[in-house]
């Protein structure tokens, strides 16, 4: 809301500069985002006087003037046919102008120029805004202006603007007058009444139109008057100036008036050409389907029977609340008119608006919400100002078509229940003075008080919101803190899964991986980045209606694709290596389209580049994992279609696939530009591996032996289709006594071993509990080793 | 006798002197000690030295045994002093060289100021609760007090997954789940990701949140103020002064906007405070007594206050991270600084 502060002093005297009225607003609730000088929009242009002028030695078109500033006289070169004794516009040496340009001293053709005569558009002011000037010309003044003066000032362009952010709960405030209340209660002041003054002539309303409304629901209170003999002229520069400075063009001076009124009651109000209603009839009703009306900025609107228009006999003339038709607009040999003053559902307007995309200064107020109380007194401005400027004869009579609703609403409250909710002393006397400062009664009842509601005031419903008024101005200063003295106490704790999660980062931050954040949606190309098939699953997405763009707009059912572009991001920012993770939602549909909230499943992505990074680092992560979490893992090829066929591995827990981890497919790899390096992701369901029980069980501690650990090395030829883990399987599953552990620690191939044939060498720890083990047990075990080896994956000793 | 037991055992002894590896003091050894050693044929001598003369001979045998033996420890003792020191000396490193290489990890900021946040809260009895974030429209807005096409719904701009499902836009969605199953007392944050359709210089269409709710019989404005006292001098700095201003929010009423002492300046004023010394971080209010109701808890014995903030921020204002875009972009080398 932009406020002038010389519109505000119609209604309330200020006597602080605006920097302490903006930090007063601010303290009860109205906050000040800008506080915006006009006078100040540029820098450094003055008011002088021309005392002398010759011709230019070097060049016909150009003069040289001497110009008096005030305190100097400055040489300037221009080539604008000007006199001497002229008063003008002028810019000094570094002023910076509304066109962007800065002026510099300088030489122009040889002969030293000082700065630069200005016209109203470097000047950033429009010809609207101030009396006299023309707007393609220079600046000039009246001889006796004073010398040296800023020029806007001299100019009359010189308000002062305050930019309040109104919260939603006040929308009467987003009006000068109601602003101004605010004010004379910041500033502990009065404020003046709008002045309703107008002469009646001839006719009533009554003889000139006939208002039905036809759907109350919509709209609760229509109100008309009529003026006749109505003339179209601009409007006076106090109007014009005031608009411009709030943002509105001004147009004649009957579209003025309703603006005016607008800005400065807070009702929108409409004008029509009454020539244009037709059997001088008002219907409001709800559009037929597919009806059209072409509003005042020549859009044709297509309009549906939710929506609320106002007709005349015939045919609709408005959208209610949003913009006027074309037809019934005010014209310039418009003789007279109808003044609409209505208050629209704020529910409606908001559809309608947003569905037609039709938008205005009038659905942004009603949006907004409208009280019962401005209808009438916007109308009655709007005549005021009728008779004030003489734009045409005010006809007798208001038309008032309204519901039943009521003008004042009680709250019972007790200054106790005040002060239970702040926390803090609350002297009766003071409240009920605060509340009256805010024009709201207030009935003493002994043990009790009661608060009297004006109508203007829908946001005031309950004592929650009678502490909301008297402590704003009351001061938040008077409550001290206080650490829950009168409430129970409750032990502060984390959840399980917080702490699952935390356990999973903490591992990934001690395999030395940094933790991404990446975005939830995804381009809904991600799949076919990925080579994913028609037919999978991760293809199935929630979708957003209203996204930022088409490569934000659905959920990912996947993390490793956000990875792969934040690899690349690095890779291209000039990152010779990156080890990452990110632990984050999958968005996985239970039933598309979505019949009930889909399951977010906690899911970790790994993904790596650089050097000394391969295959086995990103699985080192998730073994890791796993291990701190207690699972048995197995590890078999995995057929994903974006990771390297011979270098992936699904991993299996509890023979369930939990995830993947591999290097990342060349073809994968090119559509993410990031083909001249290697790189390598894993990802992993948390959820599968999450169990509260489980997890909250503390794990009891395991014996080990005292006694000498026995190593034992066996190196055997298997076929090269057998994987270690093949081979580590086939062990496992062999029940061998005293087993600690065992590891391969060498494969390899040779002519000597055999063509299709490789040499696997593996170690095996055993111990025993109680004592030490003898020879001949460790034999007996190593030979129940190989004997399943052979068995299982047909090994043979070297 | 006499003599020739001098001559060896002072030939033992120079040679011993003269030797300058263990090894050459182990040939001394043999040649003197040894088996066929000149010290042992001494004593093997022995057998023909007359009877009465023995001890005499044997005392004077074992004087230039216990001398040379003597000698020859340490000397050993003194040489393998000397050649530790020359192994530990030819061992000697570049200490200055770098370590293997093998990093820790780090985590992200954001995860680091929500830690230090759940903290800071479950020490004054809040506990955690995380709940969906594509929400049913009935507790991201309706259960908060903001009905379809009520203006407060332009404050936030939502994302809609449909008519009645939408990207939450505020974490207060837990709230509202966490009232309608919970009786008080209620102490709670809900941290998570949030989601607005604004994305320009200053905004994120994602970011975290961290709101809290407390309900309980006799909860205050009071205690509000003093809960945020709390959090702001821990996270920020002990001397974090905490100023409530008016404003509105549909969930709570009396609403108001929460400014801390600008932890740059520490409110003297300065360019990230635009001058003022506060610094504008949250929204709070005591909870609006229709939300209550709505929820299925009776504000006539009960009230509460509730609180949100911005992760993203605190972790800004934290770390002087000038541009929110940084914490999505995962640079490495951002990554890297908060160890």
């Amino acid at each position: 809301m932009l406020a002038p502060i010389s519109w505000l002093k119609d209604y309330v005297d200020i006597n602080v500069t605006p920097e302490v009225l903006a930090k007063k607003l601010v303290a009860i609730g109205f906050e000040v985002e800008d506080i915006i000088y006009q006078s100040k929009q540029v820098s450094k242009v003055v008011v002088g006087k021309i005392v002398h002028v010759e011709k230019h030695p070097n060049a016909d078109r150009l003069r040289v003037t001497q110009i008096d500033i005030g305190e100097k006289t400055l040489q300037v070169v221009t080539n604008v046919p000007v006199v001497g004794g002229e008063v003008v516009a002028l810019s000094l040496d570094g002023a910076h102008l509304a066109n962007g340009l800065e002026i510099k001293s300088g030489e122009l053709r040889g002969v030293k120029s000082e700065g630069m005569l200005c016209g109203l558009e470097e000047l950033g002011v429009s010809v609207d805004a101030v009396e006299g000037q023309d707007a393609k010309d220079i600046v000039r003044f009246k001889d006796g202006t004073p010398l040296g003066e800023n020029a806007l000032v001299a100019l009359g362009y010189d308000d002062v603007i305050l930019d309040v952010s109104i919260t939603a709960n006040r929308p009467d405030c987003n009006s000068i007058y109601k602003l101004a209340k605010e004010v004379a209660v910041a500033l502990n002041t009065e404020c003046r009444e709008p002045e309703i003054k107008y002469n009646v002539v001839g006719g009533n309303v009554q003889d000139d139109v006939a208002v039905e409304v036809k759907n109350q629901a919509l709209c609760p209170r229509y109100m008309a008057a009529s003026v006749k003999n109505v003339k179209i002229f601009p409007s006076s520069q106090k109007i014009k100036s005031r608009l411009i400075a709030v943002g509105i063009r001004p147009i004649n001076n009957i579209v003025d008036i309703t603006n005016y009124v607008l800005t400065e009651i807070g009702q929108p109000m409409h004008a029509f050409d009454k020539r244009e209603l037709g059997g001088n009839k008002i219907v409001v009703r709800n559009a037929q389907e597919g009806e059209v009306i072409v509003s005042l900025d020549g859009k044709e609107n297509r309009l549906k029977s939710d929506m609320l228009v106002i007709c005349d006999e015939t045919k609709p003339c408005a959208v209610a609340g949003i913009m006027g038709g074309l037809n019934s607009g005010i014209k310039s040999d418009t003789q007279a008119i109808i003044f609409e003053s209505a208050k629209f559902a704020r529910d409606n307007v908001r559809r309608t608006s947003r569905a037609l995309n039709l938008r205005s200064d009038s659905s942004a107020r009603f949006e907004k919400g409208i009280d019962f109380g401005s209808q009438e007194l916007g109308l009655k401005r709007a005549l005021t100002l009728i008779c004030e400027t003489g734009s045409g004869d005010v006809q007798d009579g208001i038309i008032d078509v309204k519901v039943d609703y009521d003008k004042t609403r009680e709250i019972e409250f007790t200054t106790r229940k005040i002060s239970e909710i702040l926390g803090c002393k609350v002297p009766k006397a003071r409240l009920i003075e605060i509340l009256n400062k805010l024009g709201i009664a207030v009935k003493d009842n002994g043990k009790t008080l009661t608060a009297v509601i004006g109508e203007d005031r829908d946001d005031i419903v309950g004592v929650n919101d009678i502490a909301e008024e008297f402590i704003r101005v009351y001061g938040y200063n008077h409550i001290k803190p206080t650490l829950f003295e009168y409430s129970a106490l409750t032990e502060g704790s984390k959840p399980s899964k917080i702490k699952f999660v935390d356990k999973v980062k903490n591992v990934m931050v001690a395999c030395g991986l940094d933790e991404a954040v990446t975005y939830s949606f995804v381009t809904p190309k991600f799949a076919d980045d990925l080579n994913l098939a028609e037919d999978d699953e991760l293809r199935k997405t929630v979708t957003i209606v209203n996204p930022l763009g088409e490569a934000l707009s659905v959920m990912r059912t996947t993390l490793t694709h956000s990875m792969l572009e934040t690899l690349a991001y690095n890779k291209t920012h000039f990152v010779k290596g990156a080890k990452l993770f990110e632990v984050a939602k999958t968005y996985i549909p239970k039933s598309l389209p979505l019949e009930e909230l889909p399951n977010e499943v906690e899911t970790l992505s790994v993904g790596m580049y650089g050097d000394g990074v391969d295959f086995f680092t990103v699985k080192h992560a998730v073994e890791e994992l796993l291990r701190a979490l207690g699972k048995d893992a197995e590890y078999v090829r995995s057929s994903r279609p974006f990771l390297h066929p011979g270098r992936s591995a699904e991993v299996l827990v509890g023979g369930k696939s939990i995830g993947f981890v591999g290097e990342i497919h060349p073809d994968v790899q090119e559509t993410y530009g990031i083909d001249n390096f290697r790189v390598y992701v894993a990802e992993i369901n948390l959820d599968a591996l999450y169990d509260e029980k489980e997890f909250e069980t503390k794990k009891k501690v395991e014996p080990f032996s005292k006694f000498p650990t026995v190593d034992r090395d066996l190196a055997v030829v298997v076929d090269d289709k057998y994987l270690a883990g093949d081979l580590l399987s086939a062990v496992k599953g062999a029940k061998i006594k005293f087993l600690t552990g065992m590891k391969v620690f060498d494969t390899y191939k040779s002519e000597q071993i055999g063509k299709g044939k490789k040499s696997v060498a593996l170690s095996f720890s055993f111990a025993c509990l109680d004592r030490t083990l003898t020879d001949e047990e460790i034999a007996a075990e190593m030979a129940k080793i190989l004997s399943a080896l052979k068995r299982k994956v047909g090994a043979k000793i070297r | 006798m006499k003599e020739k037991m001098d001559s060896i055992k002072n030939e033992a002894l120079s040679l011993i002197e003269s030797a300058t590896t263990t090894a050459e003091l182990n040939d001394v050894r043999v040649k003197y000690l040894g088996k066929s050693g000149a010290i042992s044929a001494l004593m093997r001598d022995m057998a023909g030295v007359p009877k009465e003369e023995r001890p005499v001979v044997g005392k004077l045998v074992n004087e230039v045994r216990f001398a040379v033996e003597d000698a020859l420890t340490k000397k050993t003792e003194y040489l393998a002093e000397v050649e530790k020191n020359a192994r530990l000396k030819a061992e000697e490193i570049d200490v200055t060289l770098p370590s293997n290489g093998n990093e820790m990890g780090t985590l992200h900021p954001l995860t680091l100021v929500k830690n230090e946040l759940i903290d800071i809260f479950a020490g004054m009895g809040f506990s955690v609760v995380e709940g969906p974030e594509i929400e049913s429209d009935v507790f991201n807005f309706q259960l908060l007090n903001v009905p379809k096409d009520h203006p407060a719904r332009d404050m936030q701009d939502t994302f809609y997954i449909n008519e009645n499902t939408v990207l939450r836009t505020q974490t207060s969605a837990v709230q509202a789940r966490v009232m309608t199953t919970t009786q008080p007392p209620i102490r709670v944050v809900c941290p998570g990701k949030v989601y607005r359709s604004d994305d320009d210089a200053s905004h994120s269409p994602i970011f975290n949140q961290f709101e809290g709710l407390a309900v309980d019989k006799h909860i205050t404005m009071g205690d509000l103020q003093g809960c945020l006292q709390t959090f702001a001098q821990k996270v920020f700095s002990k001397d974090t002064k905490v100023r409530l201003r008016p404003s509105y929010f549909p969930f709570t009423e009396p609403s108001v906007e929460v400014d801390v002492t600008c932890s740059m300046c520490h409110g003297k004023g300065c360019r990230v405070c635009k001058g003022t010394g506060w610094v504008e971080i949250l929204g709070a209010g005591i909870v609006n007594p229709a939300v209550l109701d709505m929820c299925g808890i009776d504000s006539k014995e009960y009230s509460g206050f509730a609180f949100g903030f911005g992760i993203d921020r605190i972790a800004m204002i934290k770390y002087g991270i000038p541009n929110i875009k940084m914490l999505y972009e995962n640079d490495v080398r951002f990554l890297k600084q908060f160890n």
